[in-house]
């Protein structure tokens, strides 16, 4: 018999030890993995009759390394657009985290370095094969600055594992209100950690809570963005930027929903506005929801594909409010609502499709869009 | 043995409270530990597994330590009667491997799993209860599918295809030793 019992105690706690010790998974020494994820676009804005552009929009590698069981660092690297050229427009080369973890138990990891602000779905959460549509929502760019990351220290862990709580917090470097936009919103305002300014340290985190299928989520930022300007203030907290957004995502298998809202407060648009002559609004608020049908579990139900048809309906104003000396602007209220199919051989590969139609209250510029998309993540 | 298990936990807890008493001290072994902590490898700390043991088979357990092919499986029983076999494995996540126990019956049906190390900063959903449930009742046979038997955790999906896919081949290995005449 090639079964072997070895010992045989009375209780666990004397045997389990010495008994695993054999088997145990080798505690995890020095090593060094690597990942990445990327998407190739075909995107026309001009209609079927005119040709449309392609581009390898993202290409990005995760590279991380474990010193020991608590200490590892993690990062990805970027690159946009295939190339960066001088005195073109687009491509990029950026680092988009970089931050050496310090596990100090499940509740907690102490995290210093580049980080993703925890705000929203996309903006931590955007390999292609987890989100539908070619291009990540219009929301996830110009209401929640994607990619947003700064550079601080700040904690991350679960609460519970039974109640299935978890959060992170980080004090970061702070925006730039010198880069706020009207029709931008904070999006230049972001440092992303290139000698940045740590003049306005600011807070942002988030709680998530957990089910099967489902994840709801809390997050905020908060942080003063003067960047001691004299003309709009030298206090840590002057000109104070205030975002608070919720997130559920819930996925049955058959049907699968998103979204999101978010509600920012910019102190001081006024003083802001008259400082760089700049039209920024004071509130800036609107969300988006996303419903799917996977098509294969209807057709094939034993299959592990997935091929999601979707509607995603987004809806904000980067003028919900204005500052005293600065007009509402109509086209700012803006609404996207996307058409489309995510096929998915694979969990972690995805083809898309999708048709794309941008409103705004004001009517002008109004265009739509065809787009086609590769997606993988490793 | 009861008996004998359940003066060792009370122990414990008067040790807990008289820390409790000083936190002076408390904080001076956190930082301690803190400090030495990254020096020692982490392994699957005996008491934890037998608290996940008892908490799937209940308490007064035994257990025979059988090797196969080089892996332990543990052969669980009270007093005579066996109740199943269990068996702690790894499975990579995205960079750190992620510590599991399978836990099953004597006719190799999953009474439960549990994540007993999860070293990663991400995805630690796979260890809440409401996820891990899903696996009760399941056997070699099930095709275990992420969106189909098993659901996903938005944001942990590396992981729960790893665990997932790592119970996949527990149950499979411990049909095959089964099949054998050895298990």
């Amino acid at each position: 018999m090639s079964t072997r019992p070895i010992i045989a105690l009375t209780t666990l706690a004397v045997l389990t030890a010495p008994a695993l010790a054999a088997q145990a998974p080798e505690a995890p020494t020095e090593r060094t993995s690597i990942g990445g994820y990327g998407e190739v676009h075909y995107t026309n804005r001009s209609g079927l009759r005119s040709p449309g552009e392609v581009n390898v929009k993202r290409f990005v590698v995760f590279l991380s390394h474990t010193f020991s069981d608590r200490l590892a660092f993690r990062s990805e690297l970027e690159l946009e657009d295939t190339k960066l050229e001088g005195g073109e427009d687009g491509g990029e080369v950026a680092l988009e985290q970089a931050y050496l973890d310090y596990r100090l138990g499940d509740a907690a990891t102490l995290r210093t370095g580049l980080v993703l602000t925890p705000v929203g779905i996309i903006n931590e959460v955007h390999e292609p094969p987890t989100f539908n549509g070619v291009a990540r929502p219009q929301f996830d760019r110009e209401v929640i600055p994607t990619t947003w990351r700064e550079i601080g220290v700040g904690l991350v862990g679960n609460l519970s594992a039974s109640r299935g709580l978890a959060y992170r917090i980080y004090l970061v470097s702070g925006l730039r209100a010198d880069g706020f936009g009207g029709g931008t919103g904070l999006r230049s305002g972001r440092q992303g950690g290139k000698e940045a300014s740590f003049a306005n340290p600011s807070l942002t985190g988030r709680l998530e809570w957990a089910r099967p299928g489902l994840k709801l989520a809390g997050s905020f930022w908060y942080g003063g963005s003067a960047n001691q300007d004299t003309l709009i203030g030298t206090g840590s907290f002057d000109a104070p930027v205030l975002l608070l957004a919720a997130d559920a995502r819930y996925d049955t298998g058959p049907l699968a929903f998103r979204g999101v809202v978010v509600r920012t407060t910019i102190g001081d648009a006024a003083g802001i506005n008259q400082a760089y002559g700049s039209d920024v609004g004071s509130r800036i608020q609107g969300g988006y929801f996303e419903g799917g049908l996977d098509l294969v579990r209807l057709l094939q139900p034993a299959s592990g594909q997935r091929l999601l048809a979707f509607i995603r309906h987004e809806r904000y104003d980067l003028h919900a409010a204005v500052p005293a000396g600065t007009s509402r602007n109509a086209a700012y209220a803006r609404r996207v609502t996307t058409l489309g199919l995510s096929y998915k051989p694979l969990w972690n590969v995805v083809f898309k499709a999708d048709y794309a139609l941008f409103r705004n209250r004001a009517g002008a510029g109004e265009d739509e869009a065809l787009a086609l998309g590769v997606g993988y993540q490793f | 043995m009861n008996h004998r298990i359940g003066s060792i936990m009370h122990l414990r807890e008067r040790q807990t409270r008289s820390l409790h008493r000083r936190p002076a001290l408390l904080l001076l072994v956190a930082s301690l530990s803190l400090v030495v902590a990254p020096l020692q490898a982490q392994s699957v700390p005996a008491r934890k597994l037998m608290a996940s043991l008892e908490r799937v088979y209940g308490r007064g357990l035994g257990a025979d330590s059988l090797s196969l092919d080089g892996a332990v499986v543990l052969r669980v029983r009270r007093h005579d009667s066996v109740l199943g076999f269990a068996q702690v494995r790894d499975v990579m996540g995205k960079d750190q491997p992620i510590t599991y126990l399978v836990a099953t019956d004597t006719a190799l049906v999953l009474r439960d799993i549990d994540i007993l190390i999860y070293r990663e900063p991400y995805g630690g959903e796979v260890a809440y209860e409401a996820w891990r449930k899903q696996f009760r009742g399941r056997d070699a046979r099930d095709s275990l599918v992420v969106g189909r038997q098993i659901r996903g955790i938005s944001g942990a999906t590396i992981s729960v295809h790893a665990v997932t896919l790592g119970v996949r081949q527990a149950l499979r290995q411990l049909a095959e030793w089964r099949r054998d005449g050895r298990l």
